[in-house]
């Protein structure tokens, strides 16, 4: 039995929008699952769904073995952390994270003791007598985090915590995130769109887009192997250099080309002559003596490395360079062809 | 032509400074020295007399009875308000079919002239023909003579007044409520408060500064109490002679300018006591929630 279990949860908006559509995923305890997808992808509805926040219009939730489907938040045991934070702004950081303990009938001094416990993790021992409005964002959202934590809850449901702080405050705060997970081994889901977010928090990834999963799977999963289209442009950053063509069949075995040109890419994977679309991540082109001709356009420089759009005859293609590019050099790229991937043009689907 | 900054600030600010010097200011100050005369409306030189007319309120057992019944209606009137309004606007807080209308029809009574609205509930409420004891008899029940027992004339003001006034601490306690943001209710139910901790502990403290500012404003206002009086009963009735009601009498009935004065001083000097410890409370109790104070 998975520790939590979404079956076909849907939602539809009294005004038509049908924000999730039929969303199956299973949860293991100790798992931390990242939601990821664009706005309006429905992540958020269906996080919201967990945590009782929203009601499903269709589906089941099992939690813990219990049917958790239409249960107010308040019957099930999980804990939230919202995006613009939901401190009380009446209550001292103190007394908001004592809250949720307060609630289920917590003794005193095991509040006191619990509340020194999380506020040391989280290092906001200082903070305690201050009120909200008092505090930058980042510490906020470390008070916030601090209340979710404090009860040790069936499940962590994480909206986007991270998604309004300073680039700073982000990678410091997603590295506790990650420590607490490793040490505590704590069940949760996050969601955001920020797949380098997604990428160093989760054991596994999922892809939304539309309402629906387009797929799940570890990060190195999502990111070599993506199930889609969607998956292969919407991660990485750039994304999948795709590109329109055939795989035709030679003496010396199958190849990639573009209809109006004589540039034939080898193909090792087995796969039959097709209309194709060719992908291919960024770091895996390189320039090369002999290959495909093509000149720089565009060269982004972001200090560690930098990427060079260069356009040849089978397309534009986004390659990651050490070297500085200038514009208008002409160069020949080597495609590394273990990393090939094919995709259906018609389904979007992956071949290889 | 250029016109020079200062010329023209002053241009901008001069008509309203005269208007305030002309109608507000300068009544204040004459009236603080009348308040030291003994000028009469009928005529005669006023002569300065010192605290004289301080002393005679002092003396004067209306004056008394005028502040206890200004208390007594000031307290009952804003608490039973306050309590009315905002139990109305918890059950107008969630959308409902009809709300829109239901809120407007809400919001009459407060609309409505105080004056009229007196001389309206004097026939609502008229012991022979009025529409309330016609109900009350028509079930057999005892008829009170609204308006001319000595011991209910005062509650049949206070009536009119919460009919008139609870429309305004609803008014006020909604804006309340409705600033109040969602997630805070959304974070309190993850929390597992009950329905009475989140109100007790979330809507409450959060709605009661403006709960406050409405509270100032009716006990202001009621303390100033005399349309009402004056349509109802007149304002010449020891069971419901608000200090308004006597200032007026002494003043305007009695021609006593000077210690009319005196008396609008004493009443002046009350609502600024009340009001300043209002404020005080207001402003405490919000920069105790971190927020700028108002």
């Amino acid at each position: 039995m998975p520790f939590l279990e979404l079956q076909n949860l849907q939602k539809t908006y009294p005004d038509g929008t049908r924000a999730v559509r039929g969303i199956d995923l299973q949860v293991d305890q100790g798992e931390f699952i990242v939601l990821l997808g664009p706005s309006g992808c429905g992540k958020t509805t269906t996080l919201r769904m967990i945590a009782g926040l929203e009601d499903p219009t269709d589906g089941q939730i099992t939690l813990d073995n219990q049917n958790v489907t239409h249960l107010p938040p308040s019957q099930r045991d999980v804990g939230f952390v919202f995006q613009f934070y939901a401190l009380y702004p009446h209550m001292t950081v103190q007394k908001n994270i004592a809250f949720p303990l307060e609630n289920i009938g917590t003794s005193p001094t095991d509040i006191e003791a619990a509340i020194d416990r999380v506020a040391r993790a989280l290092s906001i021992e200082t903070l305690l007598n201050q009120y909200p409005r008092q505090l930058s964002g980042g510490d906020q959202q470390r008070v916030s985090l601090a209340r979710a934590m404090v009860r040790t809850p069936d499940i962590y449901l994480m909206d986007e915590p991270l998604g309004t702080l300073d680039a700073e405050h982000r990678l410091e705060l997603r590295a506790f995130i990650r420590r607490q997970q490793l040490s505590l081994s704590i069940t949760a889901i996050y969601v955001t769109h920020d797949q380098e977010e997604a990428m160093s928090l989760a054991d596994r990834i999922v892809v939304m887009d539309g309402g629906k999963i387009r797929q799940i799977g570890s990060p190195s999963e999502i990111y070599n192997h993506p199930a889609d289209l969607f998956v292969a442009n919407f991660v990485g950053s750039p994304g999948m250099n795709l590109l329109t063509g055939q795989i035709v069949q030679r003496e010396d075995g199958l190849s990639f080309t573009h209809r109006d040109t004589d540039i034939h890419i080898p193909i090792h994977a087995n796969t039959a002559p097709a209309r194709v679309i060719l992908g291919m991540r960024p770091e895996f082109i390189r320039p090369a003596n002999r290959g495909i001709p093509g000149k720089v356009i565009l060269s982004e420089y972001l200090g560690s490395h930098g990427y060079a759009h260069i356009d040849t005859p089978i397309g534009e293609l986004i390659m990651r360079s050490t070297d500085r590019l200038t514009i208008g050099e002409k160069i020949h790229l080597h495609l590394n062809e273990t990393h090939i991937r094919l995709f259906d043009p018609d389904t979007g689907t992956s071949l290889t | 032509m250029r016109v020079k900054d200062g010329v023209l600030k002053y241009g901008f600010v001069g008509p309203a400074l005269i208007f305030l010097i002309a109608f507000n200011i300068f009544p204040l100050f004459y009236n603080i020295y009348l308040s030291f005369t003994d000028a009469e409306l009928s005529g005669g030189i006023a002569r300065l007399i010192g605290g004289r007319n301080y002393g005679v309120i002092f003396d004067d057992t209306r004056y008394g009875t005028a502040l206890r019944t200004t208390g007594l209606f000031v307290i009952l009137a804003v608490a039973i308000e306050l309590l009315l309004g905002f139990a109305l606007a918890l059950a107008l807080q969630k959308p409902f079919w009809g709300k829109p209308a239901l809120t407007t029809i809400l919001l009459v009574p407060m609309m409505l002239s105080p004056a009229v609205m007196g001389l309206y509930w004097n026939f609502i409420l008229n012991g022979h023909y009025g529409v309330v004891n016609q109900a009350l008899s028509a079930f057999g029940l005892f008829q009170p003579q609204w308006l001319t027992d000595p011991d209910l004339k005062l509650f049949s003001i206070l009536i009119i007044d919460i009919w008139m006034w609870t429309p305004f601490m609803m008014l006020i306690a909604l804006a309340g409520l409705n600033a109040i943001p969602n997630h805070l209710y959304e974070a309190a139910a993850i929390d597992r408060a009950s329905r009475w901790t989140i109100f007790r502990r979330i809507t409450l403290p959060l709605c009661s500064p403006l709960l406050f500012l409405a509270v100032l404003l009716r006990t202001t206002d009621a303390l100033k109490q005399f349309d009402l009086v004056m349509a109802v009963t007149g304002p010449n009735d020891r069971a419901t002679q608000t200090l308004s009601a006597l200032l007026y009498q002494v003043m305007f009935r009695g021609y006593k300018i000077g210690l009319g004065s005196s008396y609008s001083i004493v009443i002046l000097l009350i609502v600024i006591a009340i009001a300043t410890i209002f404020i005080r409370y207001i402003a405490s109790i919000q920069a105790k929630q971190g927020r700028e104070t108002a």
